[in-house]
């Protein structure tokens, strides 16, 4: 989270290049959303019982489960020329990217049509609950959750593309509102790239596809790199300051009405 | 085509001010909400913080994005606007008036010059869309 923030803030400086970074999570987290509630989120008491860390993300969105998964982030200038300047533009112009990945792995790949109503009154903790417009099904199954944040002519577009589901450990570390799906439909509703491949892919290859995909999609060559200097810098600051505290992780940013 | 209001400043951020002698009213203009849609929820700064230009005051959810207000003036919060707790409803139904968010007491008026008038915004939003 800290990375993906150092990214966003400093996209300003410097020159109009978008990063695509793809990572895995030291250990099992929980990553909740931006306007999340804590306690009618996470189940705290199954997070520390199973060693399952806990973030609360700069992004929007609903709580993301990371465990089998490779996560992306994307962040980019407005004035990059690659993405719209709003929110759903820059979620069909990444879920191109996302639906090509798809189809190299051999799954057939399509965006969640706009406006699509929420099952049971959106209460549910889970992202993978329910679609958004533009996010990714295949065979009307959820297999990539994203969220995005933008400031200052700059977005930080991050998700979560699944290897396996887990419904039953999803439902198991995220608080349980009334009227929620059980892990029964939450199985049903998400399924990650090798629920659903006869033949098993590695996170490797996952990564692989989703690179070869946005340079096809967008016609650009993907140059790797590490951090700046500046940018680990921040990460730093980040971490001490925001993600591994208590307060922002527990309450968030500040008062919300 | 959007019409904007001729008593209403604007910055790139697509925040407006309505300036009453040292005092800042703040919202974001139609153009904004209009491109975030529904809003789901809104963090504001409580009375007396005090806000930077070019810093963010609050952040804003729509549909599944969080997005940073950047502030158009620095100053001091003297008033937030609590009808936004009943209904924020109103930051997309009336984004120039009822749905304001915050009052800033001003601390160096200079900083309104770098800000558009309706019109200047107006070709700016325009600029923005075509570079899509």
């Amino acid at each position: 989270m800290a990375v993906d923030e150092a990214l966003l803030r400093l996209s300003r400086e410097g020159p109009a290049a978008v990063t695509l970074r793809l990572y895995a999570w030291a250990r099992p987290t929980v990553s909740l959303g931006y306007f999340q509630t804590y306690d009618l989120t996470v189940n705290d008491e199954a997070c520390r019982r199973l060693g399952v860390a806990v973030v609360r993300r700069p992004t929007g969105g609903k709580a993301v489960y990371h465990d089998r998964e490779v996560t992306y982030a994307l962040v980019g200038r407005e004035d990059a020329g690659f993405f719209p300047p709003d929110v759903l533009g820059t979620y069909r112009a990444v879920g191109e990217g996302l639906v090509r990945a798809l189809g190299l792995l051999g799954l057939g790949a399509e965006m969640a049509p706009e406006g699509r109503p929420e099952r049971g009154g959106g209460r549910d903790a889970s992202c993978f609950a329910v679609p958004s417009a533009f996010e990714i099904l295949v065979r009307g199954r959820k297999v990539c959750g994203s969220a995005q944040v933008r400031s200052r002519g700059a977005f930080l577009q991050h998700g979560s593309l699944l290897l396996s589901f887990d419904a039953r450990r999803t439902g198991e570390v995220l608080a349980a509102p009334a009227g929620r799906m059980g892990a029964g439909d939450l199985g049903e509703a998400a399924a990650g790239v090798n629920d659903l491949l006869p033949e098993p892919v590695s996170r490797e290859e996952v990564c692989e596809a989703v690179r070869r995909a946005f340079a096809e999609v967008f016609g650009v060559v993907l140059e790797e790199g590490g951090l700046t200097r500046e940018e680990e810098a921040m990460k730093e600051g980040l971490l001490a300051g925001k993600y591994l505290t208590e307060g922002w992780n527990r309450q968030g940013g500040g008062k919300r009405l | 085509m959007k019409v904007f209001p001729d008593d209403l400043l604007y910055s790139r951020e697509h925040v407006w001010v309505r300036v009453e002698g040292d005092l800042a009213t703040i919202g974001i203009t139609d153009y904004a909400q209009e491109r975030l849609g529904e809003i789901l929820s809104i963090e504001l700064p409580e009375v007396e913080t005090e806000v930077e230009r070019d810093e963010a005051f609050g952040v804003i959810e729509s549909a599944k994005a969080s997005i940073e207000l950047i502030s158009p003036v620095t100053g001091e919060v003297i008033s937030v606007n609590e009808d936004l707790t009943d209904d924020i409803g109103i930051i997309n139904s009336d984004p120039h008036d009822t749905g304001w968010m915050i009052v800033v007491e001003m601390k160096d008026q200079n900083e309104l010059d770098d800000l558009l008038d309706a019109r200047g915004y107006q070709e700016f939003i325009v600029n923005e869309m075509e570079a899509d």
